[in-house]
């Protein structure tokens, strides 16, 4: 192991396990208002007028005429409103928001507002949905010609259901008028220059006229990635009316039913098969992105270019879409629309296999792209790729092929058992020129007399150990012990803008920036002193520029890794499977720290899991979630999955820091995949089409097939 | 204390159930999720009548109050009652939840209830003007609904001392830990001198109430294993002509087919 | 009429408010126990775990009338013991807590379990820690580290 890999204590270890770390809910209440939001409650209508209650002293009530600047979140595009327009177009929409100093009272006040609707049809099937917020389209090669000379054609579809971030701090935000005008806003996030930038738009000032502090932050995976910036907008608008501290913290109701989760999917697959390979593959994949855009048009982005898997595929059409409903808007996920595409293929691929009488693994590897060979968008997989030995790592660790075959035999009892696997790669960074055109990275080094060294960044800490693995990059190139380098939760007014926390960019493109950064500190080091230093991104040499137009060229510049394997049983009883065991293989390059990678494979392993398996939300014929409270939306327990066992294969990327690549998002990817595929076997070599595959659906297929 | 009477003891309790419009709380798991607007509760946990399980002649009899974590270590508790309520939701809930709080939440997901109900247990119910046993199926009167008097309160659960050693227990949740039932099947086997003498099943989660059909199981009491088996297909259809089950999370259908597999396997378990 | 009395942290108080009011939120609003967390208000994920006369409870599902009496322990009290001691350097050698939010109400919970358990198997551990959701780390460092502090801290429960 790298002397780099090496696990330290987390910087952030001691306040979190003590529990004197401060959330945003933890802020002292004196002098603070509490906000509410108002919520509509159809799915899509007119907003004719609100009969508010006659409100004490003291108390507010806050939309979108209170709004200084643009009554719009910039997000990707800026469809989203701070308060609603004339119309709600999902139930949950915030027509409102009440103020007060009694939190109590605040939610009567809410409770007795009566919001008059003239009520409009909604569009809830996105099989059907006409409206496309964003439509792609890509490929190469012939695909009318392969598929005119196949042996034979596939035409298969697949689903995926909604994905809740369920980060067990809710999203919460806290707006301060400072007494110099300015607006200081903190917050559960993961984005402070998102919010920062949406913030300035919306309370009309420029980039000094607010600030955005990070708070120690409960989890994101995603969900905090956008949707804080439009809290971060209501609260700062009532702040601004209010003149008084705000602060809004969501209910675990509240924030399941109405903040951004995982797209629901439909992606349609045809391919052709000519001499037992495949040829090419049309595909199209339809994502549900809810009532307005906000990041459905990056999300879907990364789900086509994945859509052909890490197969070679000579003639490909890839369409995509992100269609507007009525619900919930859908946002960023961890996989970030990788997860609904990857599952698609493998699934498809398992098919074709079956279909021609080999095992899929069989199958699957006589497809995998190599160094060298062209990514789906006539890029370069430019770094060799794993996949081969990390199948044998995964069999090793599971006795997969000898499992694969006997579960493959006819099965009777009660109990019966498959065993499926999955390969992937997540692509490291932001899609496309994205890093290079739109986030142009800037990381800060600042170095004190006493001979301590601050980073100056702008990534938070939401689990994942930058505030530790920031400065062992850091304390490393400048030979410094740890405790003389640190890395505060980030304030927009002290630190540049080094990215948002997306992507599984932070490590490995800051990460890169601050080993630079430290290098150059080294070089100029004087013993007390106060110095600082600064580094830009650049984009690698070798990378072929993509151009989104098209979609071609390199849309990452490398690639981590994995291959999952997850064991089942089935009771055909009463449909409840027992994972016998669950076993990933992940490249994500050197780890900065082997205990922080691990349990981020583990986590986000674990989520997948859940995903495939138990994680079912859906709207009724209203539009309305339901499954909005953990006792009904339901995410694995520490019994769950006790045989969990997460490998790390390191392909080291030169251009990351000591060779790590992107971490975060990997381990999720994979397990629809797996799972789905174990569930078959057990299932007599069924095909299924869609996940989450529930005890529900394993019986209704029991009975089906008169299993 | 204020929207509260903590008792300490049950005369006192009584006192308090019947002058005042109070809520009676024992583990506080369900009602402080309803959390009620301008509720008053009767706090019961200090009161030692409804806190001890005792045995007499034909009884094992659980205070109101006695939580599931209690009756796990307590080795009088039938291993079937035990099995069921090792599997409530987790530690913390098993540790405030208590078999009265289970009755009278009227839920027919409870897991304990379910086996009160196969294991035809009976309730003492109390009041300042005496006490009336009452069998706990003729104490659900449907959904949310029970035969429970403003003045009383529910004292002790009598379950039978013996017979309740044969047994079937699933509960079907979403997940391994912290589950609601999605369906809850128990059932109880009785064999003498050759011939059945009790074939309880109770399905828990499926319908506003626990579902129990005694003159269903009366068409295979008496009869000898042989007899039984042949009357098996009879019986299975019997059953699947009266359940309707309601559909919550999962459907009816899931439920139902789930509900007869459990059944079946119930028969087939003890050799028919 | 009279307040509610309870022990919190070892520290005898008084409660003045309803009985029927969360145990959840007069500790974290009057008495400023932030380490307690809010993160359902429904029994179903343990943030708010905290500890009554030893016992383990979702501090959410407890009205302060049931409080009366009892001697409350939040990670404020505990993180001053010895046992937290052997529980911090666990957790922290394999990095088992990651956003934090499940953690305070996850050592009590495992203070719970080795305080009846000193020496717990792996399934035990789990099944201890069954009702405290954790979104980030897939539980193995968790359980790991709960199975390290029994060992190094042999004896203290």
């Amino acid at each position: 192991m790298d002397r780099i890999s090496q696990s330290v204590v987390k910087k952030d270890h001691l306040p979190k396990m003590s529990g004197r770390s401060v959330y945003v809910a933890d802020y002292p209440t004196e002098g603070i208002l509490f906000g509410k939001l108002l919520h509509g409650k159809v799915a899509r209508a007119k907003v004719l007028g609100v009969d508010v209650p006659e409100l004490p002293e003291g108390y507010f009530y806050v939309d979108a005429k209170d709004v200084p600047g643009d009554n719009n979140v910039n997000i990707v595009l800026d469809d989203t409103p701070v308060y609603c327009r004339e119309t709600v177009e999902y139930i949950g929409e915030p027509i409102a928001m009440l103020c007060g100093p009694d939190e109590k009272v605040v939610e009567q006040l809410r409770d007795a507002c009566v919001v008059h609707y003239e009520e409009l049809e909604p569009v809830l099937d996105f099989r059907t949905a006409a409206e496309a917020f964003f439509d792609y389209h890509f490929g190469h090669g012939d695909v009318d010609k392969a598929f005119a000379e196949a042996d034979k054609v596939y035409d298969e579809e697949f689903e995926t259901g909604y994905q809740e971030q369920a980060y067990l701090e809710t999203q919460g935000m806290m707006a301060v008028p400072e007494e110099s005008g300015r607006m200081f806003v903190h917050g559960s996030a993961q984005c402070a220059y998102y919010v920062h930038g949406a913030v300035m738009r919306v309370l009309g000032c420029g980039p000094t006229g607010v600030h955005i502090l990070q708070d120690v932050t409960g989890g994101g995976f995603g969900g905090k990635e956008a949707f804080p910036s439009i809290l971060a907008c209501q609260v700062a608008v009532a702040a601004h009316k209010c003149q008084k501290p705000v602060r809004c913290v969501f209910d675990r109701r509240e924030d399941m039913e109405y903040t951004s989760k995982r797209h629901p999917s439909l992606c349609h697959y045809r391919v052709a098969v000519k001499d037992g390979k495949v040829t090419a593959m049309d595909i199209d994949v339809k994502f549900n992105a809810g009532a307005y855009s906000t990041l459905s048009a990056v999300v879907l982005q990364r789900g086509i270019i994945a859509s052909p898997g890490i197969y070679n595929v000579p003639n490909l059409r890839v369409h995509g879409s992100a269609v507007k409903t009525n619900t919930s808007p859908c946002g960023a996920y961890r996989g970030f629309g990788a997860p609904q595409t990857f599952f698609a293929v493998e699934m498809m691929m398992d098919h074709i296999a079956r279909d021609l009488g080999m095992d899929s693994l069989t199958f699957k590897a006589a497809h995998l792209v190599r160094q060298g060979d062209p990514t789906s968008t006539c890029g370069k997989y430019h770094f060799p790729v794993p996949i081969p030995a990390m199948i044998d790592e995964v069999d090793a660790a599971c006795d997969y092929r000898m499992k694969r075959e006997r579960y493959a035999r006819p099965q009777t009892g009660r109990f019966r058992r498959g065993i499926g696997m999955s390969m992937y790669f997540h692509g490291a960074g932001f899609t496309g020129s994205g890093e290079r055109d739109l986030i142009k990275a800037v990381a800060k080094l600042r170095k004190y007399a006493d001979g301590t060294v601050e980073i100056l960044a702008s990534n938070g800490e939401i689990g994942q150990g930058v505030r530790t693995t920031f400065p062992k990059i850091v304390a490393n190139e400048l030979n410094l012990p740890l405790e003389k380098v640190y890395y505060d939760h980030p304030d927009t007014a002290r630190v540049p803008d080094s990215g948002p926390t997306v992507a599984s960019r932070s490590l490995m493109v800051v990460g890169e920036l601050l080993r630079r950064a430290a290098i150059k500190l080294r070089e100029q080091w004087i013993d007390g002193q106060e110095q600082e230093v600064e580094e830009r991104f650049r984009e690698p040499d070798f990378v072929i520029p993509f151009y989104i137009d098209k979609f071609q060229g390199d849309a990452y510049p490398t690639y981590a890794w994995a291959v999952n394997a997850i064991e089942v049983e089935v009771d055909t009883y009463t449909g409840i499977t027992k994972i016998l065991g669950a076993y990933g293989s992940f490249d994500v390059g050197t780890p900065i720290d082997y205990n922080v990678v691990l349990g981020q494979m583990e986590g986000g392993f674990l989520q997948g899991i859940g995903y495939a398996s138990i994680e079912k939300m859906d709207y009724d014929a209203k539009g309305r979630i339901r499954n909005n409270s953990f006792s009904d939306y339901l995410i694995p327990t520490t019994k769950d999955v006790p045989n969990l066992k997460c490998m790390l294969h390191v392909e080291k990327y030169p251009d990351g820091p000591y060779g790590a690549k992107g971490a975060g998002e990997l381990p999720l990817v994979g397990a629809p995949g797996a799972y789905v595929e174990a569930m078959e076997q057990a299932l007599g070599g069924v095909k299924l089409h869609h996940a989450p595959f529930t005890a529900e659906d394993t019986l209704a297929v029991i009975a089906k097939e008169g299993l | 204390m204020v929207n509260g009477y903590a008792p300490a003891s049950l005369q006192e309790a009584l006192e308090l159930r019947a002058k005042y419009d109070v809520v009676p709380y024992a583990g506080g798991t369900d009602l402080m999720v309803e959390n009620r607007p301008g509720v008053t509760y009767l706090f019961l946990h200090r009161v030692p009548e409804l806190r001890q399980i005792t045995v007499d002649g034909d009884y094992i009899r659980i205070g109101a109050a006695v939580t599931f974590t209690e009756a796990l270590a307590d080795e009088r508790v039938p291993q079937l009652m035990k099995e069921a309520v090792s599997r409530i939701a987790a530690p913390a809930i098993r540790n405030a939840g208590t078999f009265g709080g289970n009755l009278g939440n009227g839920s027919a997901k409870a897991d304990s209830v379910l086996i009160e109900f196969v294991a035809d247990a009976r309730l003492r119910l109390v009041s300042l003007n005496g006490e009336r046993i009452v069998d706990v199926d003729k104490f659900y009167l449907g959904r949310k609904r029970l035969d429970l008097r403003n003045d009383e309160l529910i004292a002790e659960i009598l379950l039978p001392k013996t017979g309740l050693e044969r047994f079937s227990y699933e509960k079907v949740g979403g997940r391994n830990a912290l589950a609601i039932s999605r369906v809850s099947f128990a059932g109880v086997f009785g064999m003498e001198n050759g011939r059945i003498t009790n074939v309880a099943a109770a399905f828990g989660a499926v319908a506003d109430t626990v579902l129990r059909y005694k003159d269903i199981e009366a068409m295979l009491i008496g009869k000898t294993f042989e007899e039984a088996k042949a009357l098996k297909a009879g019986y299975l259809k019997a059953y699947a002509d009266r359940m309707v089950l309601t559909r919550g999370r999962v459907s009816a259908e899931y439920r139902k087919n789930v509900c007869m597999n459990l059944l079946s396997d119930f028969l087939a378990k003890f050799g028919i | 009429m009279d307040g509610i009395r309870f022990i919190l942290n070892g520290t005898p108080v008084v409660y003045d408010g309803s009985a029927a009011d969360r145990l959840l939120d007069v500790l974290r609003d009057i008495f400023r126990c932030t380490s307690v967390k809010c993160g359902c208000k429904e029994g179903e994920c343990g943030a708010c775990s905290v500890l009554m006369d030893g016992v383990l409870y979702n501090s959410c599902c407890v009205a302060m009338g049931a409080v009366e009496g009892a001697s409350v322990v939040t990670m404020e009290g505990f993180r001053e013991s010895e046992r937290f001691a052997v529980l911090e350097k666990a957790f922290g050698e394999v990095s088992a807590v990651q956003c934090g939010f499940c953690i305070p109400g996850m050592v009590l919970a495992a203070e719970a379990l080795l305080s009846r358990n000193p020496h717990p198997t792996e399934d035990e551990i789990r099944e201890g820690l069954s009702g405290n959701l954790c979104r980030c780390t897939g539980y193995n460092a968790i359980v790991n580290a709960v199975g390290i502090a029994a060992k190094e801290g042999d004896g203290l429960w």
